[in-house]
């Protein structure tokens, strides 16, 4: 009886251990994406291997000017819902103009980031983990090593660069939207003008407030980027396993990028 | 890969000279073009050619086109059976003008 | 062809591979001499695609060498493997192309990151190349809009934009017509004459491997079972060797104890 219980407890330990070890392979995967997709941005160069930058600027126009209308929709969606719930919340100490102040830190310290962030992972992560895992697929990864063209530089880091620079960007043309939909459901509701909420808004904010949520940007790109193309390139198995992948990379991402806001977000406000 | 380039009464010789490969037929390529440049009747003498590749086969197709648009005279000569086979491979031995000695050459009018 | 003493291009000593815990190849001894044609044979399972796979660069083995040109890619930092590899092409069974990009491009890729030459001579390298592969003028379609022969071929001219040394092909007849097929084996024949290349087809079709082959390797649950001249391996007595040429299925006696055994787990 005891040697069943030592029995399943031990098994028990193994399914930790084993998963612990997944978990860290995993993390160091990642890293190791990341230190190599950087490397080639480096050093690339002189092994007469670079990042081409056409590649790079065809990637920022796919992340970047095409998601512009669905960002712009979502936050200043976003931008209207705060005002709503804030408003109502103050309408019970009679502070209602002070909805300006709470919705402008909500928005550029944690919304528009946050939502920027959880859509290019739908987006562009999604693509990318399919893009990759198809080429695995079809050999075409092999194909490239066969021909001396690293995947990692010519799939990843252009990614990587237009991930970096436009995340950030489409995060401040969040900021903008969210905080248009904030003006003008305010000024309907409680008659506020737009210049007066506009100059409420400059003074509520400072530089550190929307650095913030331009910093926790960038480190939503890098956890789109390297969660998608990581499983984009382990995929075995065909069709079926590019769409495996592609869900697992949108799952993982948002969970990463959510878990990553929360610790970044406690640091910051210390 | 040498280059050596050698005035007639009316026309220019390029000698390559050694492997012309991706490293070099730039090289061979920006000297053609330059002679045709100055409307001048071409004759390339391969004979003292190693290897060529198909990089250095490209330089001579866009130097016959040119020619051939600018009604000059372009020729191939001393020609190697190894180059001729890369030739061959992509049934280029049937369009170049292909000479077995200058005098050929010489006598032939465009 | 073998016989006349040429320089040795491939040449692969012991080569033990595993997959996981399971051992793919075990021992593999393997010489192919420069020009020479060497067909990889086997049955599905028998490792010919793994083989080719380390061949490539594309695994690490557990144990010993593969020397290609002279280098043991296997002790090959990433600039020699990279450098190694401007004198290799491979034709992939589904030809791999990427299809992000036209034809024209694809062929011209290698040239753009191996070379600095003007974008006029690659234009016409890539085109003398599509031209070589019978696909003239169709450099601007996407390869979606192209049969599976038409890849097929447009990979080869891929492949040998850089004129590779060394040339690979996996299964070039797998999935096409008769015609189009001996068309390849006609395609490789020519490469190999005209500029002396190495080649490595594996295969299972036999009649193609008969007609291009100068060397047989018949690969059998990850060991060599032979490898010698089409005549030799036509001859041969080896019964597995027999079956995968006449396309028998394999009619060994059965052992009771382990079959028992494997059945039952226990």
């Amino acid at each position: 009886m005891s040697e069943s219980i030592v029995h399943r407890f031990l098994n028990y330990i193994e399914i930790v251990g084993s998963s612990t070890v997944k978990l860290v392979e995993g993390a160091g995967y990642y890293f190791a994406l990341l230190i190599e997709s950087l490397a080639w941005i480096i050093v690339g160069p002189f092994y007469k291997q670079p990042v081409r930058v056409p590649s790079i600027f065809s990637q920022m126009m796919t992340i970047g000017i095409a998601a512009c209308p669905i960002v712009f929709i979502l936050s200043f969606s976003i931008g209207v819902m705060l005002a709503i719930q804030m408003i109502y919340n103050l309408k019970t100490f009679g502070a209602e103009s002070q909805v300006v102040v709470g919705v402008a830190l909500s928005i550029t310290r944690e919304f528009a980031p946050l939502i920027t962030g959880i859509l290019i992972a739908g987006r562009t992560g999604s693509a990318l983990a399919a893009k990759l895992g198809t080429m695995q697929v079809n050999q075409e990864i092999d194909a490239l090593r066969v021909m001396g063209i690293n995947p990692v530089r010519y799939l990843v880091s252009p990614a990587l660069l237009a991930m970096l620079i436009m995340v950030p960007i489409l995060t401040f043309f969040a900021d903008i939207a969210g905080l248009l939909g904030g003006a003008l459901y305010t000024g309907v509701e409680i008659g506020l003008s737009f210049s007066a909420y506009v100059d409420r808004t400059i003074a509520a904010l400072t530089a550190g407030d929307i650095m913030q949520g331009l910093f926790k940007s960038l480190i939503f790109a890098l956890i789109i980027t390297l969660v998608g193309a990581s499983n984009g390139f382990s995929v075995t198995g065909g069709a079926e396993g590019v769409g495996k992948a592609t869900t697992r990379s949108v799952v993982l991402s948002i969970s990463f990028i959510v878990i990553a806001d929360m610790i970044f977000t406690y640091f910051l406000n210390r | 890969m040498k280059i050596n380039i050698q005035q007639d009464d009316n026309y220019t010789t390029i000698g390559l000279d050694g492997a012309v490969d991706l490293s070099s037929s730039s090289d061979a390529r920006k000297n053609i073009i330059e002679v045709l440049k100055e409307n001048k009747n071409i004759l390339i003498d391969l004979s003292l050619v190693s290897y060529i590749d198909s990089s250095g086969v490209a330089s001579l197709v866009e130097g016959y086109q040119i020619a051939k648009k600018q009604s000059l005279k372009f020729g191939l000569f001393g020609v190697s059976d190894a180059a001729m086979s890369v030739l061959k491979l992509a049934r280029l031995d049937q369009v170049f003008p292909i000479y077995n000695s200058k005098d050929e050459y010489e006598k032939e009018d465009v | 062809m073998q016989e006349n003493k040429k320089n040795i291009a491939i040449e692969v000593n012991d080569l033990v591979t595993h997959y996981g815990p399971r051992k793919i190849l075990d021992g593999i001894n393997l010489t192919v001499s420069e020009g020479e044609i060497m067909i990889i044979m086997g049955g599905s399972g028998s490792g010919k695609s793994t083989l080719l796979r380390y061949l490539l660069g594309l695994g690490v083995p557990t144990m010993g060498s593969i020397k290609l040109l002279g280098k043991d890619i296997t002790k090959l930092n990433a600039n020699e493997m990279f450098e190694l590899r401007k004198n290799m092409g491979v034709a992939f069974q589904g030809g791999a192309l990427l299809s992000s990009m036209t034809i024209g491009e694809n062929v011209k890729l290698p040239l753009r990151e191996h070379a600095e030459l003007d974008e006029k001579t690659m234009d016409i390298m890539a085109r003398m190349k599509l031209e070589v592969v019978n696909l003239g003028g169709f450099e601007e379609l996407m390869p979606s809009e192209l049969s599976g022969g038409m890849i097929k071929r447009a990979a080869v001219a891929r492949a040998i934009v850089m004129d590779p040394k060394l040339m690979f092909f996996d299964e070039p007849s797998a999935g096409l017509d008769p015609v189009v097929s001996a068309e390849l084996d006609d395609l490789i024949l020519r490469l190999r004459d005209a500029m002396n290349m190495t080649i490595v087809v594996v295969t299972h079709e036999l009649d193609s491997a008969f007609k291009i082959a100068d060397r047989i390797t018949v690969l059998d649950r990850g060991h060599i079972l032979m490898s010698d001249t089409v005549e030799e391996i036509k001859n041969s007595d080896n019964e597995r060797i027999q079956s995968l040429l006449n396309r028998r299925p394999s009619n060994e006696a059965i052992n009771a104890d382990e079959y028992l055994s494997r059945l039952t787990g226990m």
